[in-house]
């Protein structure tokens, strides 16, 4: 056998104990989530905890809500563990459960919605002055974190969300689309027009 | 250089990043780019977008999982405290069931003791209604001992806090 096959068996198998190594981790978080396991649960917290808030920090746009949310979510966690299937990742089902908790309460407000996750023709992106610098020139001169910040908010949050979690949670299209109970045709097409609208609006550009 | 060419290769750009583009087209788009300064710009600006998306970070509430864990304790607590419906209801089903199947030699035995023991008609008979309630007074008893033992546990709560 070459030392090229042999690496590549090597590396066929690393990957398969690898892979069955986390789904034995996914079968015994979900046991523990069963048993409603409180050391589990305290470790996922603390795991989870800067991931989760800023993801519900960007769909709602607002940090007190966003800490609210945060905390129903774990408590939702611990009511029902038992759904975790063990099968699917972990974070796409922690989102999943977070974003209902926050489309109920936009549904239970019957107001405008924040950016109505629900519905792509809805919702007042969060808005900031038109005379500020182009955001271009703030990537430029070391302010681009602001300026994401800013152009992430002008983006209608169905898109916001999409980007998020490709780009920053770095989900599968599957998991994403498991996230928003959505076809992945759906989850690909807000991916497509959300990374052109944040491209456009970081180049200065009309969208 | 036809349109076609760029409009392929704005495509091209995006699908890359979300979805993946096969081997043939990635060294097509290299190519391309390496041509076309306007889609190369473009192809930059894209990336320099989801770069600066990852680079985004927020700050932690302070105590925020602390906070959230100790929630999450006291829930738990209660849920642990809870009664298990289902193995009442359970407990109750079975007891009908058995009620019903035994109540013709329930009512003929209470009978037989009344009379020998010459007892009104009146008492065995409310003896065997007593004997048909009592596993529905069993759970009521068993319930209110469960709500009392819960509103004890809030008023402490409540006194912590």
């Amino acid at each position: 056998m070459s030392a090229t096959s042999t690496a590549a068996a090597l590396n066929g198998s690393a990957s398969l104990l690898f892979s069955t190594l986390m789904a034995d981790d996914k079968k015994s978080l979900a046991l523990g989530l069963r048993r409603r396991d409180p050391e589990l649960l305290e470790g996922l917290i603390e795991q989870y905890q800067y991931r989760l808030f800023r993801y519900l920090l960007y769909i709602t746009g607002n940090r007190e809500r966003a800490e609210d949310f945060f905390q129903e979510t774990w408590i939702r966690v611990l009511e029902r563990g038992h759904q975790y299937d063990g099968k699917s990742k972990f974070e796409a089902w922690l989102f999943s459960i977070a974003r209902h908790l926050v489309i109920d309460w936009q549904r239970q407000k019957k107001a405008q919605s924040l950016d109505a996750l629900t519905n792509p023709d809805e919702g007042a992106p969060m808005e900031f002055a038109d005379d500020d610098p182009s955001p271009l020139h703030l990537v430029l001169t070391h302010e681009s974190e602001e300026a994401v910040q800013a152009v992430l908010g002008k983006l209608p949050a169905i898109y916001r969300e999409v980007l998020l979690l490709r780009f920053q949670e770095e989900l599968g299209l599957v998991e994403i689309a498991t996230v928003l109970s959505a076809p992945v045709s759906t989850v690909k097409s807000r991916l497509y027009r959300g990374l052109e609208d944040l491209r456009a609006l970081l180049a200065g550009e009309a969208v | 250089m036809s349109q076609e060419f760029h409009v392929r290769a704005e495509r091209l750009i995006a699908q890359e990043r979300v979805e993946g583009i096969s081997t043939a087209d990635q060294q097509w788009l290299r190519q391309h780019l390496a041509e076309c300064a306007s889609c190369a710009a473009r192809a930059d600006a894209t990336e320099q977008a989801i770069r600066s998306l990852r680079g985004l970070s927020v700050a932690l509430p302070p105590a925020l999982a602390s906070r959230t864990q100790f929630r999450v304790r006291m829930r738990a607590q209660q849920l642990r405290g809870e009664p298990r419906w289902r193995m009442v209801w359970a407990a109750c089903g079975i007891s009908w069931a058995f009620g019903a199947a035994t109540a013709p030699y329930v009512w003929r035995g209470l009978e037989w003791i009344g009379h020998r023991m010459g007892l009104p008609n009146i008492v065995w008979e409310l003896g065997f209604g007593f004997w048909w309630a009592l596993p529905a007074a069993v759970v009521a008893v068993i319930l209110l001992m469960e709500n009392a033992g819960r509103s004890g546990e809030s008023v402490w709560k409540r006194q912590e806090n």
